[in-house]
């Protein structure tokens, strides 16, 4: 069953044909506006408004409990182009995301290879690898940010009972280990999505293919790279853009892991813009930064829905 | 390199599966191990040296999250708020999806595909919108407020789901039934809701499990004890330089328990839902 089941979406996802068109669908107009019209009012209402709100409040001043603001123009923006930390931001946030992204990819495939063989209780152990995914995201990080503490941690209590240190480490009060603590904390909660999601990729591609490649005498490496990387394509290709996305824009894990710190090493944008608005109650320019990164989002967005247009011309 | 790689024989390749995956597992069962375990040790045991079983176990910690933390108040506040939701967003998302899979009309063409774009639109730029909106409304500290914040992302996605769904299921025994005389509803009521049970209740988990482990929008939406989701009340032992381990550990336990009972029995709807992109990861 649960095979069977792995593999559905993954189909389902490209089997999108176009519909006969017949008689039968004849007159749908207003049963078919009837319908979508609750989803529309909360799309229009309660995303789209916010959204278009987004964009006015950054032309203004607006600060928290002082009223609508006034226009500005693009002050906001020229405010944080032009702080001297802006460039740094852009480059930590991104280069973050790119190392989590990659890691979460490589551990994933390789997971996603060792668990795509025959072995008696794989089925126990992919539920157990589901389980950081599955975990509420701000527990995840509360208890990683305790094993990383730098006085009470478990990790130092671990390294100092096998007598690898003898001080105590603060792995978050440094900046680079602070950040090497991030990423490992993305990842981790990430990896599994990705080793599930590509194990479910690799289930659709026939035994066959596989069978003939080694009767023409193909190696394991040849297999890898000319059957099974082809055929996870378009998954793997879905998985790692939206990946992108929501790691780029993951505002819990540094919020709750480092809080930015120390100096500054873990402030990626999401974290930027919480502190703006809600700590530094700078609405205009908390609803600025955001816009700002849209370009890079809407790429991303608009690379997966191409995919999902090539899996629908398939 | 290829050829050394292809030379490895297939036992010494499966002992390298096995190494990894081992690696991999100690790694995800590292901290989930602690957790339990430490949920049961004094506070004196967990600050003073590593133990890997409670020298003296005790339940302190989950009285502590019980009594002196409110834990069952924002565990019934989260649970109010994620049915709510997930009732409402399942019937608005069911109706859309079907009208946008199933029926032909103009202007059905550019919402389905707006979908997908109004899922990914991310939370960041949300935040401060949604937040002022919600004040201005006098949302603020209501479940409510609470519910709408979370219906923003849930019926994008709830919808997508769907549709992916209902386009991969035949539609021939519809159109049958639609020949012997069913109305349009009456074949969504008896044929269309009845396929898609299985994509219903997996929709169903991933929007409980969102909004149950939902914390921005929590913390910024609700501070008051009477509306706290329960995200917000365990990240908040964390607030001081004195940190409560104990008690946070067994009230993640009490708030991971509904989770973990959700996905097991449900797993193989979860596993469906994977490859859909259902939770953020």
């Amino acid at each position: 069953m649960s095979q069977e089941t792995l593999s559905q979406p993954v189909v389902s996802l490209s089997t999108r044909q176009p519909q006969k068109k017949s008689s039968l669908f004849a007159g749908d107009t207003r049963l078919g506006w009837l319908l979508v019209t609750p989803a529309l009012l909360v799309v229009l209402g309660m995303v789209g408004y916010p959204f278009l709100e987004a964009i006015r409040i950054s032309f203004t001043d607006r600060m928290v409990g002082r009223g609508p603001g006034q226009f500005v123009g693009l002050a906001n923006y020229e405010y944080i182009i032009g702080w001297p930390d802006f460039t740094e931001m852009v480059v930590r946030t991104v280069l973050i995301t790119i190392v989590a992204v990659g890691l979460k990819t490589v551990i994933g495939l390789i997971l996603a290879t060792s668990l795509n063989q025959d072995f008696r209780g794989r089925d126990v152990l992919r539920g157990i690898f589901m389980l950081p995914w599955i975990l509420p995201t701000y527990i995840i990080v509360l208890v990683w940010r305790w094993i990383f503490d730098g006085q009470t941690g478990l990790l130092n209590q671990v390294l100092m009972s096998w007598g690898l240190i003898e001080n105590n480490i603060p792995f978050l009060a440094k900046p680079a280990s602070a950040v090497a603590a991030l990423i490992f904390v993305m990842v981790w909660k990430g990896y599994p999505f990705y080793a599930l999601t590509f194990l479910a990729g690799m289930q659709t591609i026939s035994a066959e293919l596989y069978d003939a490649a080694k009767v023409d005498g193909a190696g394991r490496l040849a297999r890898f790279r000319f059957i099974t990387l082809p055929g996870l394509q378009q998954i793997m290709g879905v998985v790692i853009l939206l990946s992108t996305i929501w790691t780029m824009n993951s505002l819990e894990i540094p919020m709750l892991l480092t809080g930015g710190g120390p100096s500054n090493a873990t402030e990626v944008f999401p974290l930027l813009t919480y502190h703006l608005a809600m700590q530094n109650f700078r609405l205009g320019e908390g609803a600025a930064l955001p816009i700002m990164m849209l370009p890079i989002v809407a790429l991303l967005v608009l690379g997966v829905a191409s995919y999902m247009d090539k899996e629908a011309t398939e | 390199m290829t050829a050394a790689i292809d030379r490895i024989p297939n036992s010494v390749f499966r002992v390298i599966s096995f190494a990894v995956i081992t690696i991999l597992f100690v790694m995800v069962l590292f901290p989930l191990y602690f957790m339990v375990t430490t949920s049961f040790k004094f506070e004196s045991e967990i600050y003073s040296e590593l133990t890997w079983i409670p020298r003296d176990p005790t339940l302190t910690n989950y009285r502590d999250a019980i009594v002196n933390f409110h834990i069952p108040l924002y565990l019934r506040n989260t649970l109010t708020v994620a049915l709510t939701t997930t009732v409402i967003v399942v019937l608005i998302s069911v109706l859309a999806a079907y009208s946008l899979t199933r029926l032909r009309f103009p202007g059905r063409a550019a919402m389905a595909r707006g979908v997908l774009f109004v899922y990914l639109i991310p939370g960041s730029l949300m935040l401060i919108p949604m937040y002022l909106i919600i004040v201005k409304i006098g949302l603020k500290d209501s479940f409510s407020g609470l519910v709408v914040a979370n219906m923003s992302f849930s019926v994008p996605f709830c919808t997508w789901l769907m549709m992916g769904y209902l386009r991969s299921i035949s539609t021939e025994i519809e159109e049958a039934s639609l020949i012997d005389g069913c109305t349009r509803m009456m074949s969504l009521r008896y044929i269309v809701i009845p396929l898609s049970v299985p994509a219903i209740i997996t929709a169903s988990i991933f929007i409980f499990n969102n909004v149950w482990n939902e914390y921005i929008f929590a913390l910024v939406l609700a501070q008051d004890d009477a509306h706290k989701m329960i995200s917000v009340g365990l990240a908040n032992f964390y607030r001081s330089d004195y940190y409560m381990v104990g008690p946070m550990m067994a009230g993640s336990l009490i708030a991971m328990t509904p989770v973990v009972i959700l996905y097991i029995l449900a797993q193989r709807y979860v596993v469906t839902g994977l490859a859909a992109g259902a939770v953020k990861g």
